[in-house]
């Protein structure tokens, strides 16, 4: 026998089996979602508000697809064109899987917006985008339940009261409870991609 | 030998940096989001200001809107966002204030026309030294 082993087959052997190991640890690694999850997630009541045209729109109805819900009003001319811009982003960048999520505005001022207001003025970022308003008691519930908080404030604007709300996007999953929030500021690439994560998750019946 | 022409260069250097600070004062990379008449809207843009004087901006006008006003939008610890108008901002010397989407931002408030993308319009800054400046803003998503 020579006694002269040769190490490099042990040697490559070894490079295959660590190059392997990690590669087995970065696909095991649980995806790690950019949003804030809510664990467990939150049963969220059923409400109806109304959008253009006299028409309404029901929550349930939406069950079985990602509801994707944001507070903001129409005369708001930065934070809420800014998150509206971003929804289109990720409408673009979900591709065929943007038919699994609905894009819904939730008016955070009812006096001034009208349903057709915000219907109209989240349709002009996509015709697909659902805006809603309606009774200041039924929108007040949904604002409770889900700790959106909203208030007038007097600037001294010539744009008349601003108002304060919170800012973040609540995402409701496809068996309509509440999953997670994005705050704002949350990228489109970021969404996309939990919502991706999301759809690949069983419904349950 | 070297160290002599290492010390003139160092020297040289030294002194056109210390000239160097009367740079210009420039509002740039102005832009605003797409709007229908009737709502409000927000300008973003750069303020660069490399002279050696501080500024302030004290207000802007612009012939698309009813009023423009500079606003600031603000969130709290739990992500409440609101906007407060602002009666001034200061420019310091050697220095730039970005007006972003989510911060400082000039509010148009009643837009007399639609501003699609592509368009362009004049939006006049007002500052304490540098005096008016006409700044062309594009309309674009982002």
């Amino acid at each position: 026998m020579n006694k002269r082993l040769s190490y490099t087959p042990l040697f490559v052997l070894s490079a295959v089996l660590g190059v392997a190991l990690v590669v087995g640890i970065v696909f095991r690694t649980p995806y790690t979602f950019h949003g804030t999850v809510i664990d467990p997630p939150l049963p969220v009541t059923d409400f109806t508000l109304q959008t253009a045209n006299g028409e309404s729109f029901r929550l349930s109805d939406a069950k079985g697809k990602i509801v994707l819900l944001f507070f903001g009003y129409t005369n708001c001319p930065d934070v809420c064109p800014t998150t509206l811009a971003t929804f289109k982003q990720v409408y673009d960048r979900l591709g065929e899987d943007a038919q699994e999520v609905r894009f819904v505005m939730i008016t955070a001022d009812p006096d001034r917006d009208t349903p057709d207001k915000v219907a109209a003025y989240a349709a002009r970022f996509n015709p697909e985008f659902i805006g809603l308003s309606g009774r200041l008691e039924d929108l007040e519930s949904i604002w409770s339940e889900l700790g959106v908080f909203v208030e007038k404030q007097d600037t001294g604007s010539a744009a008349g009261y601003l108002v304060s709300h919170t800012a973040s996007v609540h995402v409701l999953d496809r068996n309509g409870n509440l999953r997670m929030t994005f705050p704002y500021g949350t990228t489109a690439i970021d969404m996309a991609d939990d919502l991706t994560q999301l759809l690949k998750q069983p419904k349950q019946e | 030998m070297k160290s002599k022409l290492a010390f003139v260069l160092l020297l040289t250097i030294f002194l056109l940096s210390a000239c160097g600070t009367t740079g210009e004062f420039k509002v740039m990379d102005a832009w605003a989001r797409p709007a229908a008449s009737g709502e409000n809207g927000a300008v973003y843009f750069i303020i660069s200001n490399a002279t050696d004087t501080d500024d302030i901006l004290l207000s802007a006008s612009t012939d698309v809107a009813s009023a423009a006003e500079v606003h600031m939008s603000m969130m709290d610890d739990n992500g409440v966002m609101s906007m407060q108008m602002q009666g001034s901002v200061q420019v310091s010397s050697g220095e730039s204030v970005t007006f972003k989407p989510g911060g400082l931002h000039i509010m148009l408030i009643g837009l007399n026309r639609e501003l699609k993308v592509g368009d362009t319009f004049i939006l006049t800054l007002q500052f304490e030294k540098a005096g008016e400046i006409a700044v062309q803003v594009e309309v674009r998503e982002q």
